[in-house]
C-alpha cells in the first residue's frame, strides 16, 4: 500500500497513539544526546540526527530484569518476569541501517533458545522506517549491500518528499494495520519528488570475498597492526545495531534481589576470561579479531547473514579511531 | 564569536616528528614509537605503534591527534612491548600523565624517549574529524591549558605554539554547578549518569586506570553493581573520580571518549580544584615521589576532625 502523510499528520498520529496508551519510541534528545526513547509528545521527535545508540534497545534493552527473588525465613520465592505485560509499541523514525539489523537479530534470538523477552517485544512492535537523506564519511550501508532507502525490517517506510511530508509504503500486515487504524491521517500519493537520498562514499564490498579471506586468516599479523591500538572498551559493541552479546548478573541482598541481563562486549578482557584464570583471547587484537570475524564470517556461517549494516556508529565513537569500513575495505582489496 | 585557532605550525611539527622518529629508530635508540597516523576518514588520526624507520613517514600531528598515548605505556596495555626504550609522541597534557605514572613507579624515565609536541590545541571530539579547529570546536581542556610547550623531553620541535586566550570552559561550568543547590546538582548528575551504558571507555583510555583487577569488575564480593542502572552508574563514576583525585593529570580523555556525552572531566576538575585548595597540588611536568594523598604532613587540613 502506498500513501502520503504530512508532517503535521505524522505528529497527530504519534500523539493519538500516545494518548491511546501505545508506547511510541523515536529519536529524541536526552541531556544533549540523541537516543531512541519513549516520547511523551510527538514534538519531541527529531528526524535530522542518527541516534547515538541503535534501535536494538527497543527489543534488547541495555539492562532488563529477567527474574526476581525474595527470601523470608527459609522460604525463597522466585518470580519470573511476565513478557506478556510488555506494551504495544510503535518504533518511529528508524534509520534503514537500524531497521535492517532487527530481522538479523531475529535469527539469533529465535535459534536454539527462543528469547521470549526479545521475541515478545518484537511481536508487539510496529517499525516505521525513515529514509536517510544525509550521510557522513562514517556511513557505509551501501558498502554492505544496503541502501539509504532499504525497507527490510520496516513495517511501514517513510521517504521525505521535496514538497514536505512523506511518501509512506507498507511492507507488512502490521504496517497496513497501523495505516488502516487511522485512515483519515493518510491520503493518496501526491506524486511529489522524494528528497535526494544520502550517498555514502565507500565502494561496495564483495562480502563473499571478505569472508573467504577471514575463513583462512584467523592467524594473521594484520590483526596486530589493526588492533594493537584497541583499548578494550565496549563502545563499538554497545552502539552497534547488530551486536547482541549479553551477560547475566544477580543484584540485590540476601533477602531480595533481581536477576538482570546486561549488554556485554567481546572487546572486554573479561569477556572470555575463564574461571580458571585462563583467557584464550589474552591480547586485545584477538578480541578485536572476534568482532570482525563474528560480523563477517561466523554469523554468515551460522545464519547466512552479515552482522553489520554499515551505520558507522562504531567508527564515530571509537576512542582510538578504529575504522571498521577501512578494515573491511582493505581485506576486500587483498589478493586471495 | 567563533574564531579559528592558529594551527599553522602543525605541518612543520609533523615534519620534525618524522625526522626525529626516523633518526632514533634507525640509530636503534628506541625499539618502537607510539605516535599518531592518518586514517581513512578525511582529517582523521589514530594511534599507531611503529618499529621500522620507514614508517616514520606515517606519523602526523594535527588537531585530530586527541589521544593521550600514555595509556599505551601502562601495564594495562600488554600488547605494547615493555622491554627496551620506547618513543612516544606527547602533548603537554599527555606528558603530565606520564609524569604521574613515573611518580607512581609505573614507568621509568630512562625507558622512554619523549617527543614533545608544541600544541595550540586539539579537537573536543573526533566524531567528525574533518572539523576545523576553532574557539568552538577546541577541546575544553585546551581552553585552560598551561602546557602548550612540554619541557624536559628528549626532543621538542622548534616551533612555538600560538596559544589563544580563551574562556576557561571547565572553570565556568564548575562555578555554575557549585552555585546550584545540592538537590539541583544531584538532579543534574542523575540525568547525566542515567545515560551511562557501562562501556568503560572512560576507564580504558585513562592512563591512571591501570589496575589489573578493576574493583568494578569484581563479583566476589561485588563491590559495585555492574548493571547500567542508576545505582551502579553513580557508584562507578564516583569511585572513578575518587580514585583519580590527586592523580588525574587533566587529559580529559574520559570525557572525550564517552559515547553518551557525559561531562566526566567536570568531576576530575572539581577534585583537582579541591586538591589545589587543600594541598596546593597541581598536576605538572615534575615527577613527584609521592602524590598529595599518599603522604601526611602536619600542615595538612585537619578541619574534618570534629
Amino acid at each position: 500500500m502506498q500513501k502520503f502523510i504530512s508532517e503535521q499528520n505524522l505528529n497527530t498520529l504519534l500523539d493519538t497513539l500516545i494518548a491511546a496508551g501505545t508506547r511510541v519510541v523515536a529519536p529524541r534528545m536526552n541531556a544533549g544526546t540523541p537516543l531512541y526513547e519513549p516520547l511523551t509528545s510527538a514534538a519531541e521527535m527529531i528526524t535530522d540526527q542518527l541516534p547515538r545508540r541503535s534501535a536494538k534497545e527497543a527489543f534488547f534493552p541495555v539492562c532488563e530484569d529477567i527474574m526476581t527473588y525474595e527470601k523470608e525465613g527459609q522460604k525463597v520465592t522466585v518470580t519470573d518476569i511476565d513478557p506478556s505485560r510488555f506494551p504495544e509499541t510503535v518504533l518511529v523514525g528508524v534509520r534503514p541501517c537500524d531497521a535492517v539489523a532487527i530481522p538479523v537479530l531475529d535469527a539469533v534470538f529465535s535459534w536454539d533458545y527462543k528469547d521470549e523477552f526479545f521475541l515478545e517485544r518484537r511481536k508487539k512492535t510496529t517499525i516505521v522506517g525513515l529514509a536517510c537523506t544525509t550521510a557522513d564519511d562514517a556511513c557505509f550501508c551501501t558498502a554492505v549491500g544496503l541502501s539509504p532507502d532499504e525497507t527490510k525490517g520496516s513495517d511501514l517506510f517513510l521517504t521525505p518528499l521535496e514538497d514536505g511530508g512523506y511518501d509512506c509504503r507498507t511492507y507488512s500486515e502490521k504496517g497496513e494495520t497501523l495505516v488502516n487504524r487511522y485512515p483519515q491521517l493518510f491520503s493518496e500519493p501526491t506524486g511529489s519528488k522524494a528528497v535526494p537520498l544520502a550517498e555514502p562514499q565507500i565502494e561496495k564490498f564483495d562480502l563473499k570475498k571478505v569472508k573467504a579471506w577471514l575463513d583462512e586468516n584467523f592467524e594473521n599479523p594484520d590483526w596486530d597492526s589493526i588492533a594493537t591500538r584497541c583499548v578494550g572498551c565496549g563502545a563499538c559493541a554497545f552502539v552497534c545495531p547488530a551486536c547482541h552479546c549479553f551477560d547475566i548478573v544477580d543484584e540485590g541482598t540476601e533477602k531480595a534481589g533481581k536477576r538482570r541481563k546486561n549488554w556485554d562486549a567481546c572487546g572486554f578482557s573479561k569477556f572470555t576470561n575463564h574461571a580458571s584464570g585462563h583467557n584464550p583471547r589474552d591480547q586485545q587484537p584477538k578480541r578485536y579479531r572476534n568482532r570482525i570475524m563474528h560480523k563477517f564470517k561466523y554469523y554468515d556461517d551460522k545464519f547466512g547473514q552479515t552482522l553489520c549494516s554499515g551505520c558507522g556508529r562504531c567508527i564515530r565513537v571509537c576512542p582510538v579511531g578504529i575504522d571498521i569500513a577501512q578494515i573491511v575495505e582493505e581485506i576486500n582489496k587483498k589478493d586471495i | 564569536m567563533t574564531k579559528p585557532i592558529d594551527t599553522s605550525i602543525y605541518t612543520a611539527v609533523t615534519d620534525a616528528i618524522r625526522t626525529e622518529a626516523q633518526r632514533i629508530l634507525s640509530e636503534g635508540q628506541v625499539s618502537a614509537i607510539v605516535g599518531y597516523a592518518a586514517a581513512r576518514r578525511k582529517g582523521s588520526a589514530q594511534p599507531i605503534v611503529i618499529s621500522q624507520p620507514d614508517d616514520a613517514a606515517k606519523l602526523i600531528f594535527t588537531p585530530a591527534c586527541v589521544n593521550n598515548l600514555a595509556v599505551y605505556l601502562t601495564k594495562a596495555k600488554k600488547e605494547i612491548p615493555k622491554s627496551g626504550k620506547i618513543g612516544i609522541v606527547v602533548k603537554g597534557c599527555d606528558l603530565k600523565a606520564l609524569s604521574g605514572l613515573m611518580g607512581e613507579s609505573q614507568l621509568k624515565r630512562e625507558d622512554i624517549y619523549l617527543i614533545g609536541v608544541p600544541c595550540a590545541g586539539v579537537l573536543a571530539s573526533t566524531v567528525q574529524p574533518a572539523t576545523e579547529l576553532t574557539t568552538d570546536s577546541i577541546a575544553p581542556k585546551c581552553t585552560e591549558c598551561d602546557a602548550h610547550l612540554p619541557t624536559g623531553c628528549d626532543f621538542v620541535p622548534a616551533q612555538t605554539p600560538v596559544a589563544a586566550d580563551l574562556e576557561k570552559k571547565y572553570a565556568a561550568e564548575i562555578t555554575r554547578l557549585e552555585a546550584l543547590t545540592p538537590a539541583e546538582r544531584w538532579a543534574y548528575w542523575k540525568e547525566q549518569f542515567s545515560k551511562c551504558i557501562k562501556c568503560y571507555a572512560c576507564r580504558q583510555v585513562c592512563p591512571f586506570c591501570f589496575c589489573e583487577q578493576c574493583l568494578c569488575d569484581r563479583n566476589k564480593p561485588q563491590m559495585v553493581d555492574t548493571t547500567p542502572r542508576p545505582a551502579g552508574n553513580t557508584a562507578w563514576h564516583i569511585v572513578r573520580a575518587m580514585h583519580l583525585a590527586g592523580r588525574c593529570a587533566g587529559c580529559a580523555e574520559c570525557e572525550r571518549v564517552c559515547p553518551m556525552d557525559i561531562p566526566l572531566n567536570l568531576l576530575n576538575r572539581k577534585m583537582a580544584k579541591e586538591l589545589k585548595e587543600l594541598y596546593d597540588h597541581e598536576a605538572g611536568f615534575e615527577v613527584l615521589d609521592k602524590g598529595p594523598l599518599n603522604m601526611f604532613t602536619e600542615k595538612d587540613d585537619q578541619s574534618f576532625i570534629k
